[in-house]
């Protein structure tokens, strides 16, 4: 670099460490040499915030967050903006697939001990970005006001209620109303639009800055800091440039042409991405005839129902998502990779993802007795293998890990 | 070997960025009409009708159209004769500098012999003028003939709307599309009735 | 990997799939929920095709000439429909549209007094913008079809899939008298096969529940009354998203895109991945 960009350059870069933080984080960064497609949802994820925020943006335009507009103003969106229903589209679809990232980048963690011993902070922020983003989902569900919006609202605050003592006066405290009204539209929209996403963009910060300190991890759980080159890069690593953002566009080119066949072809995705009670505006009088939570969140509506007492559903509920937080603290393993762990831990996993997985259908189905057992069932199993991790982990034989990648 | 090697990732390299960067403006297209005026502020800013036979010789109103003043005027004989005096003052008496849709047809560039349509907003920051049809010493001109004076930064346009020479306002006021149909006025559509 | 590890890795899938259907198959098994359609059982299947503009043109007909006069398109306006259904406007506002105060601009807001209509049917007609995508194309399709005469309800009528509907039979008069018969239906044995008795005859049982229309009192026979449902579904269904059609004219090209990004991303990957592997 040379010339008056040059000295421009310079001048900038003794005052804020530009060319250092771009090598140390960017192009420079060793990343290991031989990961699997596991390793993309993490980029993944980055990419569905960035859509998010951008489409989000555009959409605060025209939305309109009062009690009487805010559902004819999504529909005012799909057909008076032009391009609206393109946006909108982008920001539904968008929200769904950054949640079928985040558990599959949530599951590689399980798959491969993500969270060990050096790298336990990076998961204890992940696991903060997912709580975030429960809430931001929930919060942005609400509103186009919809009768999906309304009784879906209705159903979480209504948790609020089971907590002893306070717990009525907190319903309406967070409403602001006796129902879901104009004002509980209004205060979502400032956390689902500022206060959330600035919450999100902190914690993915430190949870990168986390992992950059710590190294990324590999699918054998081999430790690439041990055997290093003259100049300190660890020798089965990559530099992040180019070789790593190649990787990763190959698993962007994928992710978006998956991302555009739902846009385009399947917005509502069946009923699960755009629920079709959501069609109808609010009506505080009516309840649907089946009320079923997007998605993402039906696997812990599913256990909220298997519990026959409200105050029960809220804790284990709330359990489910907490218990992922000292995941690092359970594992006793030696080895990360399930690649290299014992029968347990592989059929303990196997359980759990199939266990999990039952539990997303039955809470978007309607309830039956089999149904509530089989809840049951899979709520225990999903508990069992946290709770039980520290033991089969223990007691298990592992293989040896290699020492090189 | 090596040579041939760096050709191809070359020409993969051009060819990515290319594709990639040719998505760019597909992708911003959505983001960019979507400022553009929606169905609902087309559909409010629609034509406005107006019955303008009760409007007495010399008077002017102000219809919204589009949320913007347009004057109507009703000129009188006078007026209409005492354009003559101010042409000198003017600095685009014809109108050469706009696009002036009805240009030639009647003294009051509108399709109307009598009424004068004007879109009332300045051609310098966009205030709207204000309308001195008296024929008096005015502050701001002693040899006033009559027509508007913009309070903001003082430009000044006859009795039909066109700039004085030496004020702030580029071009005259434009006329904007309109027909009569009788005595009943619309703004904002030709009609293609004269 | 090695192919033993492969092996072993396939056998964990097929398991893994097994154990899936099987649960979800128990689950299927014990739970017959009823459908959307009610007494009339599966709905009718329904394929739009918003590119067939006469259809369109003839459901918009259909929909300002019976259904206008109750139910209002609230979130549409009238300029578009004519835009997109390729009328000429001139021929929309001089044909299709009543009230001749109307602008291109104006939303469909109905043409009668909510609180009015509210005291004659009991309940104000919804307004129809969405409804293609609360009920679901197959519903509508079914539901228009189904009325069937029952003296007790109020306008003599009632519906299979919409039980105790308040709406009248507007189409009554295209459609004719329709009613519930009983029919005598072969019994179906356990192999699939008609059922006979020991000197050949199929064996019957009667069955009810079925839907006929009386011959000749409808305007239209069966296949011309079901296509005019089928243009004003089709007409509702553009309606609950005015864009779908250019959705997914759009959405092809984007894929497209994409995939021709995803192939020269593949070969770049794999050119620099030479580097390291």
């Amino acid at each position: 670099m040379n010339g008056v960009v040059g000295k421009m350059f310079g001048w900038f870069n003794n005052r804020l460490p530009v060319a250092n933080t771009f090598e140390r984080h960017l192009s420079k960064h060793p990343v290991p040499s031989k990961v699997n497609f596991w390793y993309l949802f993490g980029a993944l994820a980055a990419v569905v915030l960035i859509i998010q925020i951008i489409s989000g943006i555009w959409l605060i335009m025209p939305y309109s967050n009062t009690e009487e507009q805010a559902f004819s103003s999504i529909e005012y969106i799909m057909r008076d903006v032009d391009y609206g229903w393109v946006i909108r589209y982008i920001h539904t679809t968008g929200a769904s697939m950054f949640f079928a990232v985040v558990y599959l980048h949530m599951f590689r963690g399980l798959l491969y001990g993500s969270y060990q011993k050096p790298k336990e902070l990076v998961w204890v922020f992940g696991c903060a970005i997912y709580l975030a983003m429960m809430a931001e989902g929930f919060l942005g569900y609400v509103l186009p006001y919809g009768q999906m919006s309304y009784w879906g609202a209705q159903v979480i605050i209504s948790l609020f209620g089971a907590i002893p003592y306070i717990g009525e006066s907190l319903e309406i405290w967070v409403r602001g109303d006796y129902y879901i009204s104009g004002i509980t539209v209004s205060r979502f929209f400032a956390l689902h639009v500022v206060a959330l996403p600035l919450v999100l963009i902190a914690l993915v910060f430190l949870h990168l800055i986390a992992l950059h300190e710590v190294g990324a991890g590999n699918p054998e759980g081999v430790d690439i800091e041990k055997y290093l080159d003259e100049d300190g890069v660890p020798l089965d690593s990559v530099p992040f440039f180019p070789y790593k953002v190649l990787n990763a566009l190959v698993g962007i080119g994928v992710f978006m042409t998956v991302f555009a066949i739902i846009m385009f072809f399947f917005p509502e995705g069946g009923g699960y991405f755009i629920e079709m009670a959501n069609f109808e505006e609010a009506n505080p009088l009516v309840t649907p005839e089946h009320i079923a939570p997007v998605w993402y969140y039906s696997p812990y509506y599913a256990m909220l129902r298997a519990v026959p007492d409200k105050l029960g559903g809220l804790i284990i509920m709330g359990s489910a998502v907490a218990i992922l937080f000292v995941v690092p603290w359970l594992d006793n393993s030696k080895a990360a990779s399930i690649r290299y762990k014992g029968v347990y831990s592989k059929v303990a996993l196997a359980l759990f993802g199939i266990s999990f997985l039952t539990l997303g259908y039955l809470g978007t189905v309607g309830v039956t007795e089999v149904r509530k057992t089989m809840s049951i069932i899979c709520t225990f199993i999903y508990f069992a293998f946290f709770i039980l991790m520290p033991i089969y982990t223990k007691f298990e034989k592992t293989k040896k890990v290699p020492e090189r990648l | 070997m090596q040579e041939k090697d760096n050709t191809r990732r070359k020409v993969l390299i051009g060819l990515t960025s290319a594709v990639g960067l040719s998505g760019l403006p597909f992708v911003a297209t959505p983001f960019i009409a979507a400022w553009n005026p929606s169905a609902r502020a087309k559909a409010a800013g629609a034509s406005v009708t107006i019955d303008v036979s009760k409007m007495q010789y010399g008077q002017q109103i102000q219809v919204a159209w589009r949320k913007q003043p347009v004057f109507v005027i009703r000129q009188t004989k006078e007026s209409l004769a005492g354009l003559k005096k101010t042409l000198p003052k003017l600095s685009d008496p014809n109108s050469e500098a706009i696009d002036e849709p009805y240009r030639g047809l009647n003294l009051t560039r509108s399709k109307s012999s009598e009424y004068s349509v004007i879109a009332g907003v300045c051609t310098h920051l966009g205030c709207s003028p204000k309308y001195h049809p008296e024929v008096e010493p005015k502050p701001w001109d002693a040899s006033w003939s009559g027509g508007f004076f913009c309070p903001c930064h003082g430009s000044m346009f006859d009795m039909v709307g066109r700039v004085f020479k030496g004020v702030p306002a580029p071009t005259n006021l434009p006329v904007p599309p309109h027909f009569f149909n009788g005595s009943i006025l619309t703004i904002g559509e030709d009609g293609g009735v004269a | 990997m090695t192919t033993k590890q492969k092996v072993i890795k396939i056998n964990k899938s097929v398991k893994f799939l097994l154990l899936f259907t099987l649960l979800f198959g128990i689950n299927n098994l014990l739970s017959a929920e009823g459908g959307p359609c009610k007494d009339y059982g599966d709905c009718d299947k329904f394929k739009y095709s918003l590119n067939d503009m006469e259809s369109l043109q003839s459901g918009a007909s259909t929909f300002l000439n019976y259904c206008y006069g109750c139910h209002s398109l609230q979130y549409s306006r009238w300029g578009r429909i004519a835009k997109d259904l390729q009328i000429p406007e001139d021929i929309f506002f001089e044909n299709l549209v009543f009230d001749k105060s109307i602008k291109a601009g104006d939303l469909m807001t109905g043409a009668m007094p909510k609180d009015e209509s509210a005291q004659w049917f009991g309940v104000a007609p919804p307004d129809l913008t969405l409804v293609s995508r609360v009920r679901g194309d197959d519903w509508l399709y079914s539901y228009l079809r189904t009325y069937y005469e029952d003296s007790s309800k109020q306008y003599g009528v009632n519906n299979l899939v919409y039980p105790g509907t308040a709406m009248p039979n507007v189409l009554a008069a295209l459609q004719g008298n329709q009613k519930l018969i009983c029919k005598n239906i072969p019994i179906i044995a356990k192999n699939g096969g008609e059922k006979r008795d020991s000197e050949g005859n199929a064996l019957t049982k009667e069955k009810c529940g079925f839907l006929q229309v009386e011959e000749g009192t409808g305007s239209l026979n069966k296949e011309d009354f079901d296509k005019v449902i089928y243009d004003l579904t089709n007409f509702l269904v553009y309606v609950g998203e005015p864009s779908k059609a250019s959705r997914e004219r759009i959405g092809w090209y984007v894929i497209f895109y994409f995939l021709i990004f995803t192939a020269l991303s593949a070969l770049l990957y794999r050119e620099y991945h030479k580097d390291y592997h």
